[in-house]
């Protein structure tokens, strides 16, 4: 049965069943999806300023092929081009100004008298309907993604439509409590998603269980570089930073060491707590390892209802004795068939899910692009490796199309063993940041890696 | 398909070459590949496990080194040394810098080994009587009968090859302190002191110099290798370029007993007092004084400006005029003659992202160029890009700054080198800069050949460290010699 997807409404989309949405075939997809890109080029060319200059700078007139809107996708970094200075200082005139570029809707409107952290400024702007997701930001520079509430609809759906697609539970029908290893609230966008859809996924709050339960403030992840700096030099409480933001960073960096038996004690306690319940369990999948090796070695044996769901990320990283066979440690500890696992990032509100194959789908709402070394696009055919870049249909706020930071293996044509059609990635997913530097060159100039490397030693890595 | 190049191991005199039966391959990520010796078998023939060994190089008078020295030099001419050229295609392949560049630092080398320069080096940082013997402490009274000399010992040296002239300097300081030295080449330059090295074995395989001498490759981080080499019955000193990146791995092996001289990475930056927009002569000398600071082997060494402070407000007049200056420092990097700086032979794909990235940003910046020919990019505020730790490619950026205070909070001991422009400004500054750690302090100038680098004064100070006068120990004799 034809699904009569409009080019004009793809926000729509998502309504669609995903067995639906991931059958048709690549010729309708692309047709469906030039169309669509097409519009929304006219639509936003004149309406963000950001993309408005950078068409003007890159010559591109109209989009023909899916491919021209390559050089007018934003890099990743554009989405934090603003000096961090004006974060550390909260200058919120000039960053509000800043973000205004990349968005549609007009900032100018928002009151900004009282604000004091860079956590209430956010929530200003989302009391005149604006979304803001950041980064995580390690270098405490933090991206800020300015979607609105025009864009909850299409991403609401989105979201469940991954979810069903991704464990087979239809959280429109099954509200499953919720265990998260981490923090309950925060405009990080992974934190952020979590609650912002905890009614739609776990039929509210009181059914989502944090191992902590207290806010990531956006402020601390700005200011962590400039503490790390003072601290060294003896000089933390003299920079001005409010007292309550140096005592939160020290009981995090407090966390961060009992972390690791933290998550144990959490596991033990929802095991206990939720004997004979159906559940989802969400986290790393580095910790879930360490929380199933740990029951096991106390002889603890969960007895979750049928339909349990597992769904991680992350791989093993920071974990060098992890055995071979995590999965399936995982796997039997917690009761369930498979892990589930997607792939996204902040940029893009459609994240591919994982099939029986172990490759990650990617929905019809987001077009799949590689560009190769030179920024050139890679034909969309057939087997290809390069960064991923994505035009993310769902947006109605902002400009959908960004180049990532991610080098991924993408198989363009339909024939996955799965049964599912779509642009799929495979499981060997690298961020460019990791891999630049190269292997085993001394050089005597500083860079940003030698601190990097400085910092993994610090930390024991 | 790239060419795979030969590595021997060198070991002290000996060439083993990698066989059949006994090679490993390494391939450096832009292409360049290499086939070695497999290291773990010849381990014992780098390390020197009896001091007791280092005799001939200890009653071996230093005129008789620095004549085998002497001899080597005009033998190391790229153009008539097959080994170098060898080391050259490497590098070209495996490292950072373009053909023009890489000549000219190669064509450095028989100069390097000039016998004057070399004497007159040693004897200013560790002094000639103290190597060749025991050296009274005092003309008369009991501290007459004191004596101290400098002797040498046994090294492990991880050097950087981003620049070819670290391996040939090594074998120099060594040869110069009477030590025993393994280097480890790196990745980025895997021949080049095997070249000297070898050529040297040519010239002479049984002299105690070249006995004195081993150079292998193996991959940082080989615990093996570390294990067996990293001992105090083993060696004495560890001199480690590349700061962390190489002592993160050899950290654990550290003991007291072996003592670490750590050349750790270090930043350099430009200072530019308001003077300079008092003339249009004043402008384009420290225009052309950066170009050349930043532009100097491609902005590839630790002594690159990648950073330009600059005394100047922040209003539109201002930035105006600190826009001005950015537009001179492009034209200048444009005129710098091929032997010194070049364009970028590829882009810098990172930080090309990065300047596109904030291009569009004009009202905190103003971005010229890119990262083949050069570029600038000016903050119009108080603050440097956040990216800062990547700039290369002869990419500066101008950072307008009220007062020096912040910047002076900014140096500490990774600061290297800071060319400073007026002459004034230099005077007035230098003391506030050196307490903080910063390594040399010169003028912006528009003078190509610099003096320090020429040789002009031996044995200066590197990075804050009298390097050379490290190398050896300090040993005392008393009493009565009959």
């Amino acid at each position: 049965m034809p699904l009569m997807l409009s080019p004009l409404t793809p926000a729509s989309w998502p309504e669609r069943h995903h067995v639906d949405l991931l059958a048709i075939p690549k010729e309708e997809r692309d047709a469906l999806q030039l169309a669509a890109l097409k519009l929304r080029f006219a639509r936003f060319r004149e309406a963000i300023p950001a993309l408005t200059t950078l068409v003007e700078k890159q010559g591109v007139d109209k989009i023909e092929r899916i491919e021209d809107v390559m050089p007018i996708c934003f890099d990743h970094r554009v989405l934090k081009n603003y000096p961090l200075t004006i974060l550390e200082k909260r200058d919120f005139k000039k960053l509000t100004a800043w973000l205004n570029k990349l968005t549609t809707h007009d900032l100018t409107i928002v009151d900004l008298s009282g604000l004091t952290t860079v956590d209430s400024w956010i929530d200003r702007l989302e009391s005149y309907g604006m979304v803001i997701g950041t980064s995580s930001g390690t270098t405490g520079k933090l991206s800020f993604v300015a979607r609105s509430m025009d864009d909850m609809p299409g991403w609401r759906l989105a979201w469940m439509q991954a979810a069903i697609a991704g464990t087979g539970v239809n959280p429109h029908t099954t509200k499953l409590p919720t265990f998260v290893p981490g923090y309950r609230s925060g405009h990080q966008m992974a934190i952020k998603n979590g609650k912002q859809f905890a009614n739609e996924m776990c039929g509210g709050e009181e059914n989502r269980h944090s191992l902590y339960d207290i806010h990531m403030s956006a402020d601390l992840m700005v200011l962590s570089g400039k503490m790390q700096a003072a601290e060294e030099k003896g000089e933390l409480d003299k920079i001005g930073i409010d007292p309550v933001l140096v005592e939160q960073r020290r009981a995090i960096i407090e966390m961060g060491k009992n972390r690791p038996r933290d998550v144990q004690v959490w596991f033990e306690k929802m095991i206990h707590d939720f004997r004979g319940q159906q559940v989802r369990i969400g986290g790393l999948f580095a910790d879930l390892y360490r929380a199933a090796q740990a029951g096991m070695d106390k002889g603890i044996k969960p007895d979750f209802a049928p339909g349990t769901i597992v769904v991680g990320g992350g791989g093993m990283k920071g974990f060098k004795d992890a055995p071979d066979n995590w999965r399936q440690i995982i796997e039997e500890f917690f009761g369930v068939e498979r892990l589930c696992s997607s792939y996204g990032f902040s940029e893009n509100m459609g994240n591919a899910q994982q099939c029986s194959q172990g490759y990650y789908h990617f929905f019809p709402y987001t077009i799949v692009m590689l560009m190769g070394p030179n920024g050139e696009a890679l034909p969309r055919e057939g087997v290809q490796k390069g960064r991923l870049a994505v035009y993310d249909l769902l947006a109605e706020s902002v400009w959908g199309g960004v180049v990532s930071g991610d080098e991924v293996t993408v198989h363009f044509d339909d024939d996955c063993a799965c049964g599912w059609k779509g642009p799929r990635v495979e499981d060997n997913i690298r961020r460019y940041s990791e891999m630049e530097g190269g292997d085993d060159k001394i050089t005597c100039s500083g860079s940003a890696k030698a601190y990097d490397e400085f910092m993994d030693y610090v930390m024991g890595q | 398909m790239s060419k795979v190049y030969t590595v021997p191991i060198l070991s002290r005199g000996r060439v083993i070459l990698p066989t059949e039966d006994d090679f490993l391959e390494f391939g450096g990520r832009t292409g360049a590949r290499f086939r070695t010796p497999d290291p773990h078998k010849h381990v014992h023939d780098l390390v020197l496990g009896d001091a007791g060994r280092l005799i001939d190089l200890h009653n071996l008078p230093m005129s008789e080194i620095l004549d085998f020295l002497a001899a080597l030099g005009p033998r190391l001419r790229l153009s008539e040394n097959p080994y170098l050229q060898d080391a050259y295609d490497l590098a070209i392949e495996a490292g950072g810098l373009t053909k023009p560049l890489m000549s000219t630092l190669y064509d450095r080398l028989p100069d390097m080994f000039d016998r004057a320069t070399l004497e007159a080096r040693v004897d200013r940082a560790i002094g000639l009587p103290y190597l060749d013997g025991w050296v009274p402490q005092a003309d008369s009274g009991p501290g007459a009968e004191v004596r101290v000399r400098a002797v040498g010992c046994r090294h492990l040296h991880i050097i950087a090859g981003n620049v070819p002239i670290t391996a040939p300097g090594t074998v120099l300081s060594s040869a110069l302190s009477k030590g025993d030295c393994l280097i480890k080449a790196p990745s980025n330059d895997p021949l080049t002191a095997n070249a000297v090295v070898r050529t040297m074995i040519d010239l002479n395989p049984d002299h105690p110099v070249t006995k004195h001498l081993a150079v292998a490759y193996w991959k940082g981080g080989d615990a093996f290798m570390d294990s067996e080499i990293i001992r105090t019955s083993r060696i004495d000193k560890i001199t480690a370029w590349g700061g962390m990146a190489s002592v993160q791995h050899i950290q654990k092996y550290l003991v007291p007993g072996i003592e670490l001289l750590s050349m750790n990475p270090k930043y350099s930056f430009s200072i530019v007092g308001k003077e300079v927009f008092e003339s249009d002569a004043a402008m384009r000398e420290a225009a052309t004084g950066v170009a050349i600071q930043a532009g100097k082997f491609n902005q590839s060494a630790c002594a690159s400006t990648r950073l330009v402070y600059v005394e100047s407000d922040t209003d539109d007049d201002s930035i105006e005029k600190l826009i001005a200056f950015g537009e001179l420092v492009y034209a200048a990097f444009q005129t710098l003659p091929d032997y010194f700086s070049t364009p970028a032979d590829a882009p810098n794909p990172s930080l090309e992202a990065e300047m596109r990235a904030i291009e569009s940003e004009d009202d905190f910046y103003w971005v010229k160029g890119d990262t083949i020919d050069g570029g600038v990019i000016v903050s119009k505020f108080e603050g440097k890009v956040d990216f800062s730790n990547e700039l290369s490619n002869r990419v500066v950026n101008i950072v307008p700054v009220e007062n020096w205070s912040e910047v002076l909070g900014s140096v500490d001991d990774t600061s290297q080198t800071i060319p400073i422009f007026p002459v004034s400004l230099r005077v007035r500054l230098r003391e506030e800069l050196a307490i903080r750690g910063a390594q040399r302090m010169l003028p912006l100038s528009t003078n190509l050949l610099d003096p320090v680098e020429a040789g002009a004064v031996p044995a200066l100070p590197h990075d804050g460290n009298e390097s050379l006068r490290r190398q050896v120990r300090w040993m005392i004799d008393q009493g009565p010699l009959a």
